[in-house]
Protein backbone atom coordinates (compact mmCIF):
# COMPACT_ATOMS: atom_id res chain seq x y z
CA UNK A 1 0.00 0.00 0.00
CA UNK A 2 1.69 3.32 -1.09
CA UNK A 3 1.65 6.25 1.43
CA UNK A 4 -1.13 8.93 1.29
CA UNK A 5 0.03 12.53 0.51
CA UNK A 6 0.06 15.21 2.97
CA UNK A 7 -3.48 16.54 1.92
CA UNK A 8 -5.09 13.36 2.44
CA UNK A 9 -7.72 14.02 5.76
CA UNK A 10 -6.04 10.85 7.23
CA UNK A 11 -2.53 12.74 9.00
CA UNK A 12 -4.77 15.11 9.85
CA UNK A 13 -7.22 12.24 12.29
CA UNK A 14 -4.21 11.10 13.24
CA UNK A 15 -2.78 14.95 14.65
CA UNK A 16 -6.46 15.00 16.06
CA UNK A 17 -5.87 12.24 18.27
CA UNK A 18 -6.62 8.95 16.25
CA UNK A 19 -2.73 8.29 16.28
CA UNK A 20 -2.85 6.46 19.54
CA UNK A 21 -5.46 3.79 18.22
CA UNK A 22 -2.80 2.67 16.19
CA UNK A 23 -2.00 -0.90 16.56
CA UNK A 24 2.16 -1.14 16.55
CA UNK A 25 4.80 -2.44 18.18
CA UNK A 26 7.35 0.00 16.72
CA UNK A 27 8.99 2.08 18.94
CA UNK A 28 9.25 5.02 16.95
CA UNK A 29 5.63 5.32 16.35
CA UNK A 30 4.89 4.58 19.92
CA UNK A 31 7.44 7.63 21.80
CA UNK A 32 6.66 9.95 18.45
CA UNK A 33 2.80 9.33 19.76
CA UNK A 34 3.50 10.21 22.91
CA UNK A 35 5.12 13.29 22.29
CA UNK A 36 2.24 14.62 20.04
CA UNK A 37 0.27 13.64 22.45
CA UNK A 38 1.82 16.09 24.91
CA UNK A 39 2.73 18.72 22.62
CA UNK A 40 0.98 21.97 22.05
CA UNK A 41 1.71 22.39 18.34
CA UNK A 42 -0.98 22.57 16.18
CA UNK A 43 -2.75 20.24 14.17
CA UNK A 44 -1.62 21.07 11.40
CA UNK A 45 2.28 20.52 12.27
CA UNK A 46 1.41 17.41 14.00
CA UNK A 47 0.24 16.09 10.48
CA UNK A 48 3.21 16.88 9.05
CA UNK A 49 5.58 15.46 11.32
CA UNK A 50 3.43 12.25 11.43
CA UNK A 51 3.46 12.44 7.41
CA UNK A 52 7.39 12.96 7.27
CA UNK A 53 7.69 9.87 10.16
CA UNK A 54 5.59 7.84 8.19
CA UNK A 55 7.52 9.05 4.40
CA UNK A 56 10.49 8.34 5.86
CA UNK A 57 9.95 4.81 7.82
CA UNK A 58 7.44 3.40 4.94
CA UNK A 59 9.39 0.30 4.44
CA UNK A 60 9.54 -0.77 7.70
CA UNK A 61 5.77 0.31 8.79
CA UNK A 62 3.86 -1.54 5.81
CA UNK A 63 1.65 -2.90 8.78
CA UNK A 64 0.67 0.27 10.33
CA UNK A 65 0.43 2.15 7.03
CA UNK A 66 -2.53 -0.48 6.17
CA UNK A 67 -4.06 0.75 9.63
CA UNK A 68 -4.19 4.50 8.06
CA UNK A 69 -7.23 3.75 6.50
CA UNK A 70 -9.33 2.63 9.48
CA UNK A 71 -8.34 4.91 12.05
CA UNK B 1 31.47 -7.36 11.90
CA UNK B 2 33.44 -6.64 15.36
CA UNK B 3 31.42 -6.08 18.40
CA UNK B 4 33.15 -7.40 20.87
CA UNK B 5 35.82 -7.16 24.26
CA UNK B 6 39.27 -6.79 23.08
CA UNK B 7 42.31 -5.89 24.27
CA UNK B 8 43.64 -2.50 24.49
CA UNK B 9 46.52 -3.37 22.27
CA UNK B 10 44.22 -4.78 19.59
CA UNK B 11 41.45 -1.91 19.91
CA UNK B 12 44.53 0.68 19.02
CA UNK B 13 45.24 -1.44 15.97
CA UNK B 14 42.22 -0.99 14.82
CA UNK B 15 41.62 2.60 14.91
CA UNK B 16 44.89 2.43 13.80
CA UNK B 17 43.34 0.87 10.85
CA UNK B 18 41.67 3.75 10.07
CA UNK B 19 38.48 2.20 11.34
CA UNK B 20 35.45 4.05 13.14
CA UNK B 21 34.90 2.84 15.96
CA UNK B 22 32.84 3.01 18.94
CA UNK B 23 34.80 1.69 22.14
CA UNK B 24 33.68 1.13 25.91
CA UNK B 25 35.79 0.67 28.89
CA UNK B 26 37.52 1.71 31.84
CA UNK B 27 39.31 5.25 31.98
CA UNK B 28 42.64 3.65 32.52
CA UNK B 29 42.67 1.71 29.27
CA UNK B 30 40.61 4.71 26.94
CA UNK B 31 43.26 6.79 28.07
CA UNK B 32 45.94 4.67 26.37
CA UNK B 33 44.63 4.54 22.94
CA UNK B 34 45.52 6.42 19.78
CA UNK B 35 44.23 9.40 17.79
CA UNK B 36 41.64 8.45 15.16
CA UNK B 37 38.36 8.31 14.16
CA UNK B 38 36.27 6.59 17.64
CA UNK B 39 34.76 7.21 20.29
CA UNK B 40 34.39 6.38 23.73
CA UNK B 41 33.17 5.96 27.25
CA UNK B 42 33.93 5.49 30.26
CA UNK B 43 31.59 1.58 32.09
CA UNK B 44 33.39 -1.77 33.27
CA UNK B 45 30.56 -4.07 32.90
CA UNK B 46 29.88 -5.74 29.75
CA UNK B 47 26.90 -8.37 28.55
CA UNK B 48 28.89 -11.38 26.14
CA UNK B 49 27.51 -13.80 24.69
CA UNK B 50 29.27 -15.72 27.44
CA UNK B 51 27.62 -14.11 30.20
CA UNK B 52 28.37 -10.67 32.33
CA UNK B 53 31.41 -9.47 33.09
CA UNK B 54 32.90 -6.73 35.16
CA UNK B 55 36.46 -5.64 33.28
CA UNK B 56 39.46 -3.62 35.53
CA UNK B 57 42.37 -3.60 32.91
CA UNK B 58 43.28 -5.07 29.97
CA UNK B 59 40.01 -5.05 27.78
CA UNK B 60 37.72 -2.44 25.82
CA UNK B 61 34.58 -3.24 24.36
CA UNK B 62 34.75 -2.27 20.38
CA UNK B 63 31.73 -2.00 17.73
CA UNK B 64 33.68 -1.39 14.50
CA UNK B 65 31.32 0.76 12.46
CA UNK B 66 32.79 0.55 8.90
CA UNK B 67 31.03 -2.52 8.45
CA UNK B 68 27.35 -0.32 8.81
CA UNK B 69 27.67 2.98 6.49
CA UNK B 70 29.95 5.66 6.52
CA UNK B 71 30.62 7.61 9.73
CA UNK B 72 31.67 10.84 11.15
CA UNK B 73 32.22 11.57 14.68
CA UNK B 74 31.35 14.74 16.43
CA UNK B 75 30.98 16.10 19.42
CA UNK B 76 28.30 17.89 20.43
CA UNK B 77 28.11 20.48 23.88
CA UNK B 78 25.33 20.09 26.40
CA UNK B 79 23.69 23.25 25.22
CA UNK B 80 23.01 22.25 21.97
CA UNK B 81 21.95 18.73 21.95
CA UNK B 82 19.34 19.40 19.52
CA UNK B 83 22.44 19.61 16.99
CA UNK B 84 22.79 15.84 17.21
CA UNK B 85 19.57 15.36 14.89
CA UNK B 86 20.28 18.23 13.48
CA UNK B 87 23.49 17.14 11.96
CA UNK B 88 22.61 13.61 11.57
CA UNK B 89 22.34 11.71 8.14
CA UNK B 90 18.98 11.44 6.54
CA UNK B 91 19.49 7.70 6.68
CA UNK B 92 21.09 6.27 9.38
CA UNK B 93 21.73 6.90 13.54
CA UNK B 94 23.71 8.81 15.65
CA UNK B 95 25.52 6.72 18.20
CA UNK B 96 25.90 8.98 21.01
CA UNK B 97 27.32 8.71 24.52
CA UNK B 98 26.68 11.06 27.54
CA UNK B 99 28.31 11.06 30.77
CA UNK B 100 26.91 10.45 33.86
CA UNK B 101 25.24 12.91 36.27
CA UNK B 102 25.98 15.89 33.23
CA UNK B 103 24.32 18.28 32.47
CA UNK B 104 23.99 16.58 28.97
CA UNK B 105 22.44 13.64 30.58
CA UNK B 106 19.68 15.57 32.55
CA UNK B 107 19.07 18.15 29.82
CA UNK B 108 19.24 15.40 27.02
CA UNK B 109 16.75 12.71 29.62
CA UNK B 110 13.93 15.91 29.74
CA UNK B 111 14.38 17.17 25.77
CA UNK B 112 15.41 14.53 23.68
CA UNK B 113 11.82 13.50 22.29
CA UNK B 114 11.36 17.39 21.57
CA UNK B 115 14.45 17.71 19.13
CA UNK B 116 13.83 18.40 15.45
CA UNK B 117 13.68 15.68 13.77
CA UNK B 118 14.43 13.22 17.22
CA UNK B 119 11.85 10.74 15.65
CA UNK B 120 13.49 10.68 11.58
CA UNK B 121 16.85 10.16 12.51
CA UNK B 122 17.08 8.45 15.07
CA UNK B 123 19.95 8.90 18.19
CA UNK B 124 21.02 5.47 20.11
CA UNK B 125 23.47 4.42 22.73
CA UNK B 126 24.19 4.62 26.30
CA UNK B 127 25.23 6.95 29.13
CA UNK B 128 28.76 6.30 30.90
CA UNK B 129 29.31 5.68 34.33
CA UNK B 130 31.82 4.27 36.65
CA UNK B 131 32.24 1.14 38.36
CA UNK B 132 29.74 0.97 40.90
CA UNK B 133 32.54 1.06 43.97
CA UNK B 134 33.97 4.64 42.79
CA UNK B 135 30.38 6.36 43.19
CA UNK B 136 30.72 9.49 44.17
CA UNK B 137 35.03 9.50 43.61
CA UNK B 138 35.49 8.81 40.08
CA UNK B 139 33.39 11.10 36.93
CA UNK B 140 32.15 9.45 34.05
CA UNK B 141 33.78 10.37 31.18
CA UNK B 142 32.76 10.67 26.92
CA UNK B 143 35.74 10.49 24.83
CA UNK B 144 36.14 12.37 21.31
CA UNK B 145 39.06 9.74 19.99
CA UNK B 146 40.05 12.70 16.70
CA UNK B 147 41.74 14.26 19.46
CA UNK B 148 41.74 12.02 22.60
CA UNK B 149 40.21 14.06 24.42
CA UNK B 150 37.90 13.56 27.50
CA UNK B 151 35.04 15.39 28.49
CA UNK B 152 32.85 14.95 31.57
CA UNK B 153 29.99 16.70 29.36
CA UNK B 154 28.54 17.28 26.09
CA UNK B 155 27.70 14.10 23.64
CA UNK B 156 30.39 12.47 21.65
CA UNK B 157 28.37 11.40 18.42
CA UNK B 158 29.51 8.60 15.78
CA UNK B 159 26.86 9.55 12.89
CA UNK B 160 26.44 6.12 10.86
CA UNK B 161 25.33 7.19 7.26
CA UNK B 162 23.11 3.96 5.67
CA UNK B 163 22.87 3.14 2.21
CA UNK B 164 19.59 4.28 0.76
CA UNK B 165 18.69 0.61 0.45
CA UNK B 166 19.28 0.04 4.63
CA UNK B 167 17.53 1.62 7.57
CA UNK B 168 18.29 1.63 11.29
CA UNK B 169 16.07 0.05 13.68
CA UNK B 170 15.39 0.79 17.12
CA UNK B 171 14.12 -2.07 19.62
CA UNK B 172 14.23 -2.43 23.13
CA UNK B 173 13.50 -5.32 25.39
CA UNK B 174 12.73 -4.25 28.72
CA UNK B 175 11.94 -6.94 31.57
CA UNK B 176 8.93 -5.07 33.31
CA UNK B 177 5.36 -4.73 32.89
CA UNK B 178 3.25 -2.65 34.81
CA UNK B 179 1.92 -3.93 38.28
CA UNK B 180 -2.01 -3.52 37.16
CA UNK B 181 -2.32 -1.41 40.91
CA UNK B 182 -2.23 2.55 41.20
CA UNK B 183 -1.99 4.40 38.13
CA UNK B 184 0.66 7.57 39.11
CA UNK B 185 0.98 10.82 37.37
CA UNK B 186 3.62 13.80 37.69
CA UNK B 187 2.83 17.33 37.01
CA UNK B 188 6.57 18.33 36.18
CA UNK B 189 9.61 17.05 34.09
CA UNK B 190 11.55 16.22 36.89
CA UNK B 191 14.08 13.71 38.52
CA UNK B 192 13.72 14.62 42.01
CA UNK B 193 9.93 14.55 42.81
CA UNK B 194 8.23 15.53 46.26
CA UNK B 195 4.28 14.74 44.96
CA UNK B 196 2.64 13.14 42.70
CA UNK B 197 -1.11 11.57 41.69
CA UNK B 198 -2.30 8.46 42.42
CA UNK B 199 -5.61 7.43 40.76
CA UNK B 200 -5.94 11.08 40.60
CA UNK B 201 -5.30 11.65 44.40
CA UNK B 202 -2.41 14.37 45.46
CA UNK B 203 -0.03 12.14 47.85
CA UNK B 204 3.41 12.80 49.19
CA UNK B 205 5.53 10.27 46.67
CA UNK B 206 8.33 9.06 48.97
CA UNK B 207 5.70 7.93 51.64
CA UNK B 208 3.78 6.59 48.73
CA UNK B 209 6.62 3.94 48.11
CA UNK B 210 7.86 3.68 51.87
CA UNK B 211 3.92 2.46 51.99
CA UNK B 212 4.44 0.20 49.49
CA UNK B 213 7.90 -1.16 50.71
CA UNK B 214 9.84 0.18 47.17
CA UNK B 215 12.35 2.32 48.89
CA UNK B 216 14.85 -0.70 48.19
CA UNK B 217 14.56 0.99 44.01
CA UNK B 218 14.43 -2.15 42.60
CA UNK B 219 11.54 -1.92 40.59
CA UNK B 220 11.02 0.84 38.44
CA UNK B 221 7.98 2.94 37.12
CA UNK B 222 6.64 1.85 34.18
CA UNK B 223 5.29 4.60 32.11
CA UNK B 224 2.84 3.73 29.35
CA UNK B 225 4.37 6.00 26.27
CA UNK B 226 1.37 4.58 23.94
CA UNK B 227 2.21 1.17 24.21
CA UNK B 228 5.70 1.56 24.68
CA UNK B 229 6.85 0.44 28.46
CA UNK B 230 9.10 2.90 29.35
CA UNK B 231 11.13 3.02 32.52
CA UNK B 232 12.24 5.13 35.18
CA UNK B 233 14.34 4.10 38.04
CA UNK B 234 14.75 5.08 41.74
CA UNK B 235 17.86 6.07 42.52
CA UNK B 236 16.72 7.13 46.30
CA UNK B 237 13.97 8.12 48.55
CA UNK B 238 15.72 10.79 50.77
CA UNK B 239 15.29 12.43 54.21
CA UNK B 240 14.47 15.46 52.52
CA UNK B 241 10.98 13.91 51.24
CA UNK B 242 12.19 13.75 47.85
CA UNK B 243 12.56 10.97 45.68
CA UNK B 244 15.67 11.07 43.25
CA UNK B 245 15.24 9.43 39.77
CA UNK B 246 17.53 8.28 36.84
CA UNK B 247 15.31 9.52 34.33
CA UNK B 248 12.67 12.23 34.63
CA UNK B 249 8.78 11.55 34.77
CA UNK B 250 6.90 13.71 32.25
CA UNK B 251 3.56 14.98 32.65
CA UNK B 252 0.32 13.29 30.72
CA UNK B 253 2.26 10.03 31.23
CA UNK B 254 0.11 7.46 33.13
CA UNK B 255 3.08 5.44 35.41
CA UNK B 256 2.49 2.29 37.46
CA UNK B 257 5.26 0.08 39.83
CA UNK B 258 6.56 -2.38 37.56
CA UNK B 259 5.79 -6.32 38.83
CA UNK B 260 8.56 -8.11 40.24
CA UNK B 261 10.87 -9.79 38.05
CA UNK B 262 12.86 -13.36 39.74
CA UNK B 263 15.12 -14.27 37.99
CA UNK B 264 16.85 -11.74 35.29
CA UNK B 265 18.59 -13.46 33.52
CA UNK B 266 16.06 -16.47 33.14
CA UNK B 267 13.46 -13.36 32.21
CA UNK B 268 15.94 -11.98 29.34
CA UNK B 269 16.65 -14.89 27.54
CA UNK B 270 13.02 -16.10 27.39
CA UNK B 271 12.17 -12.51 25.82
CA UNK B 272 15.65 -12.60 23.89
CA UNK B 273 14.58 -16.17 22.30
CA UNK B 274 11.89 -14.51 20.30
CA UNK B 275 14.83 -11.81 19.28
CA UNK B 276 15.82 -12.54 15.60
CA UNK B 277 19.66 -11.52 16.30
CA UNK B 278 20.06 -10.77 12.13
CA UNK B 279 21.14 -7.50 11.54
CA UNK B 280 21.64 -6.14 15.30
CA UNK B 281 25.10 -4.19 14.99
CA UNK B 282 24.92 -2.74 18.44
CA UNK B 283 23.01 -3.13 22.07
CA UNK B 284 23.56 -1.98 25.60
CA UNK B 285 22.04 -2.88 28.65
CA UNK B 286 21.65 -0.99 32.30
CA UNK B 287 23.81 -1.35 35.11
CA UNK B 288 20.21 -2.16 37.53
CA UNK B 289 19.99 -4.81 35.55
CA UNK B 290 23.18 -6.20 36.19
CA UNK B 291 23.22 -5.52 39.75
CA UNK B 292 19.75 -6.21 40.62
CA UNK B 293 19.77 -9.24 38.50
CA UNK B 294 22.79 -10.46 39.94
CA UNK B 295 24.20 -10.75 35.76
CA UNK B 296 27.71 -11.51 36.36
CA UNK B 297 28.96 -14.70 34.83
CA UNK B 298 24.99 -14.87 33.72
CA UNK B 299 24.25 -15.58 29.80
CA UNK B 300 21.26 -13.76 29.11
CA UNK B 301 21.57 -14.03 25.17
CA UNK B 302 23.62 -13.21 22.07
CA UNK B 303 23.42 -9.32 22.56
CA UNK B 304 26.97 -8.06 23.10
CA UNK B 305 27.39 -4.55 24.54
CA UNK B 306 27.86 -2.16 27.32
CA UNK B 307 26.02 -2.26 30.80
CA UNK B 308 25.24 1.06 31.29
CA UNK B 309 23.81 4.09 33.56
CA UNK B 310 21.10 4.89 31.06
CA UNK B 311 20.20 3.53 27.63
CA UNK B 312 19.46 5.73 24.67
CA UNK B 313 16.70 4.82 22.18
CA UNK B 314 15.16 8.26 20.86
CA UNK B 315 15.18 9.15 24.80
CA UNK B 316 16.53 7.81 27.85
CA UNK B 317 15.73 4.90 28.82
CA UNK B 318 16.58 3.05 32.46
CA UNK B 319 16.57 -0.83 33.24
CA UNK B 320 16.37 -1.63 29.67
CA UNK B 321 18.00 -3.43 26.55
CA UNK B 322 18.36 -1.67 23.32
CA UNK B 323 19.78 -3.04 20.31
CA UNK B 324 19.91 -1.40 16.88
CA UNK B 325 19.44 -3.40 14.04
CA UNK B 326 20.39 -2.79 10.31
CA UNK B 327 17.00 -3.65 7.38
Amino acid sequence: MSLPALQNPVWHRLAGGALPRMRTQNLGVQLMTKRLERSADSTAAKAAEIHAFFAKWERVLQSEIQQLATL
Amino acid sequence: MTNELMTTARAAELIGRGLPLAIAGPKCELEQLPAGAWIGGTIPYFMLPSGGVVVSTGQVFVTDLSAIGDVRVAYQPADDLAGIARHAPDNGFSFTIIPAGSTAHQRFAAEAASYEGAFLKPTVGWIAGVHLADLGREAALVYDGRTRTAHADGAVVAYVALPADKAASVEIVNLFEADGTDVLTFDDTTFSVRRCRVNGEPVDFADYVRRRGLEHGRLPLVGDFAGARINVSLQAVGEDGNVALYAPVFPGVNYQFARPVSDYAAAFRAQLAHVDPQGVVMGCNCVLNFLYGELEGKVVGGIAGPVTFGEIAYQLLNQTLVMVRIV
